[in-house]
């Protein structure tokens, strides 16, 4: 009950977000806070089917499908994710389990179905890749708003869309792979419609595109996202299908128990 | 026999038009220098040897392509931090630390893609938990964790011997930079970075593009300084040789002009200059002594005829032809460099060519303006008819007539002997050697060889052909047995490929079980170790050893050596070991810096020296055989022809050996008599051609590279020799065979 009350602040806050928009433009840090709780928070839980493409400078191609579901204890804060890889065939059954915390280290298990073993991973590092993707497990997961310092800059379009554009910075120069961020924040559903990070030289090095949005539900969804890395060439495309939130997911969903024998509606 | 008359009609006319109107001539002359020399500041060098080869190359294009396929980068630096007491101590990985942040920040470095201790992951196992993080991620704090770090980096086959050595004392940072940065002003700032440091510490830098672009900036030092001593010594000989102060500013003014026309020209068309272009000044001054037979003879005529148009007339009727014959040899062996496939090869062909051209042209313009200037030419001391050394030579030619036989069979036999030695010939083409013993880049490469793997990359990509491939044991298994066998090399100083870290992988999560450090049995286990290390490393980590869809594998293979015969042997290793054990399934191809040089080796310095070799020693045969009969009717096709065999320089003292013979001989009759003569008159002038061109070639003796020292070293050898050949060989063989030469005479 309690964070289905969490989903409808989220909610109203954004309508009153967009509603007095044209009045007064919020700032730069209630934008960002927004769009993280809209991007990262909508739902009690979400599930969705995973299509990522790895694709390389010369169009070098991995495919890897997997389902992913997550469910939101504190909306804004503590939240857990469950992952089954369906392919490629040699990483089949392989589960992975994050329990992200805001404000300390993740607590993060991996299954390896050909060692039949579960290991606990350490998560000192998030800016690493996401299953060897462009994305990293903060782009997964969100960067938590207030580890940086937001300035509203100005307003533009992206694709026909009204956004806000936001830069941020990390406050802790260390504590990100980034030493500035330009976000795009769509003006109607608060979700980041464009990313470009940038390096410590200034020089640009990843740019995100939300490629498609759907409404399910109610929540507004990016159900196609792409990373680039303009530097290398590489670029990693996520596309989200079958996306269902509030299926009243079990807590023993994401236990290490469920790592080695997954609920089936999940593994199919 | 109309081409003669025409040629004839067209060289009097320009040459009186000269020398009617001096002021014309030299005025624009100065203009086209201008025009041309307002070019030079605009010089670029290319000293990266993939560009030797078009870039329509297929080896080329397949070095492309597997960069292309794994990320990888065509300039790398390597830094190495070498200190006494080991790297493991807080103070030296400090400044590691440090070292590697500043490098990220230099403009020019692909800081995503630097490997050093910072900035690699590593996946451990701590109490049963995974952990990928820097392996250098903060300073130890004491002696203890320094030590601990130690041993877990030591453990690591993938860190040995290519992050740090075996003995813990020298650890490596491999910078990629932009294809655009040069690589030497980024090795002054590392330099500067670690200057700022005290401490222990010595720091080494090596890496190709360092040597490419110190090489560049030497090139330069090498045209601004060489070229005019190569120029003030052959004015010194010319000045000895004729005693004549004006006839040496004289010729050196059009070797100058050819110089910078041509130079301005290339420059101009935005063609950057290579090593070889580099040498192209000391080659146009060198040919552009061919004016001094203008010169000589019109010493002569002015002695002999009192107006000074009509000497100068005379002068062109006497020696135009063989001036023509010889430039245009000369034009055409340079110019035939342009059919071979190496671009400097051919850039330097094409610029010796319109020097050349540039030289003929003011042959018969401003040289004659010049000389209708001058009121010299009376006080140029005569050449004494018949000095020692021409006596001496006309001594050594009547030998050579009198033993003809016996002369022109121990020439068989020479050039036989010789041919036994090409073939034996072992081209070795080695950037680092190209600098000297004891120079800073040596230095360092010679320390990362030793301490480390050695800094010349070599890939060895098996493609499976099918995705997938790289995930089967089998595979992996082939591959892991082929590096254990290149291992064995002594050249080889360091291999990684995809197999290690599947197996450092496996190891880690059997709970860093040492013995579990092998290649799985499962395809699965292979592919979830790969998985979880793609989640733990740095994408590149990966990336640069297998492809997207795990089709091709990359053997990253770091070698001790530059040398291109090393390179061609462990091939011939690897060859070996996969006829026996072939890699399932796969080929395999080799690409990287490495093999490039061994393929630019073969195809430039092989190439290069086959056609230096086949104009000393086929011209001169070639030439009496078939050439000389053309020589007085129509300079076309067999001209050409030859000329691909030759270089050209050489020809020039047959072709004056040869003409001046058959003019001799028409006036005496005496064929030995006309051998000796010219062997004694013409000779003389002959061997100081030779001197001369020499003498320009012995000032890059001196030079910093070893290239130059070679080419010098090449060039002298091949002048001396081939003058030393139409002195002596020349009238041994017209003797045996005076039939062709003196037939319609």
């Amino acid at each position: 009950m309690k964070r289905m009350l969490c989903g409808w602040i989220v909610g109203l806050t954004m309508v009153a977000g967009a509603a007095t928009a044209p009045a007064q433009a919020p700032g730069g840090e209630e934008i960002m806070r927004r769009s993280h709780l809209a991007m990262y928070y909508p739902g009690e839980d979400m599930r969705a089917r995973i299509t990522m493409r790895l694709v390389s400078r010369d169009g070098g191609e991995r495919v890897r499908e997997m389902t992913m579901t997550r469910r939101t204890v504190k909306a804004g804060g503590e939240q857990r994710y469950f992952i089954f890889f369906h392919r490629p065939p040699d990483v089949r059954d392989l589960a992975f389990l994050v329990w992200k915390y805001p404000g300390r280290d993740d607590d993060r298990w991996l299954y390896v179905p050909a060692l039949k073993l579960v290991r606990r991973i350490a998560a000192s590092d998030k800016h690493t890749s996401f299953v060897g993707s462009d994305f990293s497990y903060e782009d997964v997961s969100g960067r938590e708003p207030e580890d940086d310092a937001h300035k509203l800059l100005r307003d533009d379009t992206v694709v026909g869309r009204d956004a806000w554009v936001v830069e941020s910075v990390p406050r802790e120069s260390g504590s990100a792979d980034f030493s500035r961020k330009l976000s795009w924040i769509d003006k109607a559903t608060g979700l980041p419609l464009k990313e470009e990070y940038y390096d410590r030289r200034g020089d640009q090095v990843r740019v995100f595109t939300a490629e498609e949005l759907k409404e399910v539900q109610g929540f507004w969804t990016v159900t196609r996202r792409v990373m680039k890395n303009v530097q290398s060439g590489h670029r990693s495309e996520a596309v989200l299908a079958d996306v269902r939130y509030n299926q009243k997911l079990s807590p023993d969903l994401f236990s290490e128990r469920a790592l080695r024998a997954p609920p089936v509606e999940l593994t199919r | 026999m109309r081409a003669a008359a025409a040629w004839a009609a067209v060289r009097r006319s320009t040459v009186e038009w000269s020398a009617d109107h001096p002021w014309i001539v030299i005025a624009l002359t100065l203009l086209l220098t201008l025009a041309f020399g307002s070019q030079l500041p605009r010089i670029k060098t290319d000293t990266d040897p993939k560009n030797m080869l078009p870039v329509t190359s297929p080896v080329r294009q397949y070095n492309d392509q597997v960069e292309g396929w794994f990320g990888l980068h065509p300039d790398v630096l390597v830094v190495g931090v070498w200190s006494p007491d080991g790297i493991f101590t807080s103070e030296t990985l400090a400044r590691v630390n440090r070292l590697a942040e500043a490098v990220l920040r230099l403009p020019g470095v692909i800081a995503r893609d630097v490997v050093a201790l910072p900035t690699v992951n590593d996946v451990t196992v701590v109490g049963g938990t995974l952990q990928a993080r820097p392996i250098l991620d903060g300073v130890p704090r004491d002696a203890g964790e320094a030590e601990r770090l130690r041993r877990q980096v030591l453990g690591n086959a993938l860190l040995v011997n290519r992050l740090v050595s075996s003995d813990g004392t020298t650890t490596a940072l491999y910078v990629p930079i932009e294809k655009s940065a040069n690589g030497k002003l980024i090795a002054a700032e590392i330099r500067r970075i670690a200057e700022k440091e005290a401490g222990p510490e010595r720091y080494y830098i090596a890496g190709d593009p360092v040597a490419r672009d110190t090489f560049g900036a030497e090139m330069f030092r090498q045209m601004a300084l060489f070229s005019p001593l190569a120029g003030m010594l052959m004015c010194g000989v010319l000045f000895l040789m004729f005693r004549s102060w004006w006839l040496v500013a004289a010729n050196m003014l059009v070797a100058m002009l050819a110089i910078v026309w041509a130079m301005g020209l290339f420059i101009g068309l935005g063609i950057p200059v290579h090593i070889m272009a580099s040498m192209s000044p000391v080659f146009l001054m060198a040919i552009s002594t061919d004016t001094v037979h203008i010169f000589n003879e019109f010493t002569f005529r002015r002695r002999e005829v009192g107006d000074r148009r009509q000497a100068i007339l005379q002068t062109m009727d006497a020696v135009g032809t063989p001036v023509l014959f010889s430039d245009l040899t000369t034009i055409a062996g340079f110019a035939s460099l342009a059919i071979g496939p190496i671009i400097p090869v051919r850039v330097f062909g094409l610029l010796v060519a319109f020097g050349t051209l540039v030289v003929l042209l003011m042959s018969f313009t401003l040289v004659p303006a010049l000389l209708a200037l001058t009121r010299q030419g009376r006080s140029a001391a005569a050449p004494r008819e018949l000095e020692p050394a021409s006596r001496w030579l006309g001594r050594v030619g009547g030998i050579c007539v009198g033993w003809k036989t016996t002369v022109a069979l121990v020439g068989v036999a020479l050039v036989a002997v010789s041919a036994v030695g090409i073939a034996k010939i072992r081209i070795n083409n080695n950037l680092i050697a190209w600098f000297k013993p004891g120079s800073e880049i040596r230095v360092a490469d010679a320390h990362l060889g030793r301490a480390l793997g050695g800094t010349a990359t070599l890939y060895l990509v098996a493609d499976g052909r099918r995705p997938d491939t790289v995930t089967e044991p089998a595979f992996l298994r082939a591959l892991e047995g082929l590096q254990r066998r290149i291992e064995k090399e002594p050249v080889v100083g360091k291999t990684v490929s995809v197999a290690d870290v599947v197996k450092r992988v496996h190891r880690v999560l059997n709970d860093d079980d040492p013995t579990r450090e092998i290649i799985p049995d499962s395809r699965e286990a292979v592919g979830q170790a790969l998985l979880l290390f793609s989640m733990g490393a740095r994408p590149r980590d990966l990336a640069n050893l297998v492809d997207n869809p795990y089709q091709k594998a990359n053997v990253m293979v770091q070698l001790r050596s530059w040398d291109a015969v090393d390179t061609e042997a462990l091939l011939a290793v690897v060859r070996r070991h996969l006829a026996e054990r072939p890699i399932p399934g796969a080929v395999l191809k080799p690409a990287g810096i490495a093999y490039f040089n061994m393929v630019w080796n073969d195809e430039v310095l092989i190439g290069m020296l086959e056609g230096f070799i086949a104009s000393c020693v086929l011209v001169l045969f070639l030439l009496i055989l078939f050439f000389l009969p053309w020589l007085d009717r129509s300079p076309d096709m067999p001209i050409s022809v030859l000329s691909t065999l030759s270089l050209g320089m050489a020809i020039d003292f047959a072709i004056h050996f040869v003409s001046r013979f058959q003019q001799r001989y028409r006036e005496t009759r005496d064929l030995e008599d006309a051998l000796i003569w010219t062997a004694a008159r013409p000779g003389l002038g002959i061997v100081r051609n030779a001197v001369l061109f020499a003498s320009g070639f012995a000032v890059m003796l001196a030079a910093a590279l070893t290239p130059y020292i070679t080419v010098g070293a090449f060039m002298i050898a091949i002048m001396l020799l081939s003058a030393l050949a139409t002195v002596v060989y020349l009238p041994a063989v017209i003797a045996l065979f005076p039939g062709r030469l003196t037939r319609g005479l």
